[in-house]
């Protein structure tokens, strides 16, 4: 019954309904899930050891559970995205490993859960709540949006997918750096406000803002409460 | 002893800065961004914040050019058949009240050629220093910037322009995930809602510069003049 399903009214969203164009459908939609790594968001992972309040990162887990489930049951594409390097460090940058050893946590040095966002390592896994699915694509990342040296433009092309749903960590930083790379190119996006989280609150909220502002000049928000009703 | 410029931390990382290796790249300071009669003028967004940028910019811009850096400048333009503007903009633009491609005080809207398109005559263009149109918010997407930075050979960007919350940060993001060296000059930063471009300027500074180093005009000019 729900495989017969092609067409999906719009997703309830600020500042407009979504997708605008009213297409919405498993063959041409994705859920991005980005980054929801051990490291990030695990316990026991390398923010977890720092301290840091695991309480914001994890909040996505919960709803994101659901609105795979739900998603994945319609044929809806699921996508994952997890930041790491090569074990050799070739397609690290330079500036980049020299701010994270200044902050104390230089990638490639040994954390908690193995060496710091390398591939491979039991920190750069996916937390096992939200772990990947066969035949979903996982996207390797070594920077922070997640077209820059990735064939994730080329998944996305080969599938047919126009309408991006956005979900995972950090809502600022890959979250953020991803959605903007795919407005420029045209993809339809949709921000799940409580799919996403930041380490600091205001930041998540601010990225909300800017994103449905204008007219939505980056896409629309949307929360998973929305995602659950529209797509039955 | 190696210049560096004090901010989120001494820029650049290694402190090679060379005027063979560093641009100052004006972002969208443009007839339809920050002046009257552009496209955002026309839509009723007050232009104080949006032209707080003009003096400092300019300033910087007077040093770094006699340091010898290279000048880049970028602005948001389509072609004039649209080919190369997204449908999910033109339907939001369209929303807002006047399209992208439609006919405003300064000739097409965002259209390449148009007066609207043009670096606001503050900080115009010399001969020479590259202006590079771009067709979205990030400097780096179907656009020959990256290719212009590479044949010059350029690894340290000095970053200004409008808006803060759009194609600046858009621009630092790309640029720093390809391994440029940033320096975001943040009173040379424009926003078309101020507090967004303030919140921008606090996301950006978070891990002590997790996408290049921050600092105010003065530290730059104190270090190049």
């Amino acid at each position: 019954m729900m495989q017969s399903r092609t067409a999906y009214a719009r997703i309830s969203a600020d500042p407009y309904d979504w997708p605008s164009d009213g297409t919405l459908e498993p063959t041409n939609t994705g859920l991005i899930v980005i980054d929801m790594q051990m490291d990030f968001c695990g316990y026991g992972g390398y923010c977890d050891q720092m301290g840091i309040d695991m309480s914001l990162t994890r909040r996505p887990i919960e709803p994101l559970q659901m609105v795979l489930e739900r998603m994945r049951a319609h044929d809806f594409h699921i996508l994952h995205t997890r930041e790491g390097h090569r074990a050799d460090l070739s397609d690290l940058n330079k500036n980049k490993r020299w701010r994270s050893a200044r902050n104390g946590a230089e990638i490639g040095s040994q954390g908690p859960l193995g060496r710091i966002l390398v591939r491979g390592e039991p920190g750069w896994e996916i937390v096992p709540e939200l772990a990947p699915q066969p035949g979903e694509p996982i996207i390797d990342k070594p920077g922070k949006g997640s077209f820059y040296a990735t064939d994730l433009d080329q998944i996305l092309r080969q599938r047919g997918i126009r309408n991006l749903i956005f979900a995972g960590v950090t809502t600022d930083c890959c979250v953020y750096t991803t959605l903007r790379g795919a407005n420029d190119r045209g993809y339809e996006c949709l921000l799940l406000e409580d799919c996403c989280a930041a380490s600091e609150v205001a930041n998540h909220e601010a990225v909300v803002r800017i994103t449905k502002s204008n007219g939505g000049q980056l896409g629309a928000v949307s929360s998973s409460e929305h995602v659950l009703e529209t797509v039955v | 002893m190696p210049i560096s410029v004090e901010g989120s931390y001494p820029w650049p990382f290694d402190g090679r800065l060379e005027k063979d290796n560093t641009a100052l790249l004006i972002v969208d300071m443009q007839v339809d961004f920050c002046a009257p009669g552009g496209w955002l003028d026309q839509l009723g967004v007050d232009l104080t914040a949006l032209r707080r940028p003009l003096d400092p910019l300019r300033r910087v811009l007077n040093a770094s050019r006699s340091s010898g850096f290279r000048t880049i400048y970028l602005r948001e333009s389509y072609r004039p058949d649209l080919s190369d503007l997204n449908r999910t903009k033109l339907w939001r633009t369209t929303h807002r009240g006047v399209a992208i491609g439609a006919n405003g005080a300064n000739g097409r809207v965002l259209v390449r050629g148009q007066p609207g398109t043009d670096i606001v005559p503050e900080l115009a263009p010399q001969s020479g220093e590259p202006v590079i149109d771009k067709p979205g918010m990030s400097g780096f997407y179907a656009s020959e910037l990256e290719q212009v930075l590479r044949g010059q050979g350029i690894r340290n960007l000095i970053v200004g322009g409008v808006t803060a919350e759009g194609s600046v940060q858009a621009t630092l993001r790309d640029a720093n995930d390809r391994g440029y060296e940033c320096l975001l000059l943040e009173d040379c930063c424009g926003a078309a809602v101020p507090q967004d471009g303030k919140a921008t300027l606090e996301m950006l500074s978070i891990l002590n510069g997790l996408y290049g180093s921050i600092a105010h005009s003065a530290a730059l000019l104190k270090a190049i003049e």
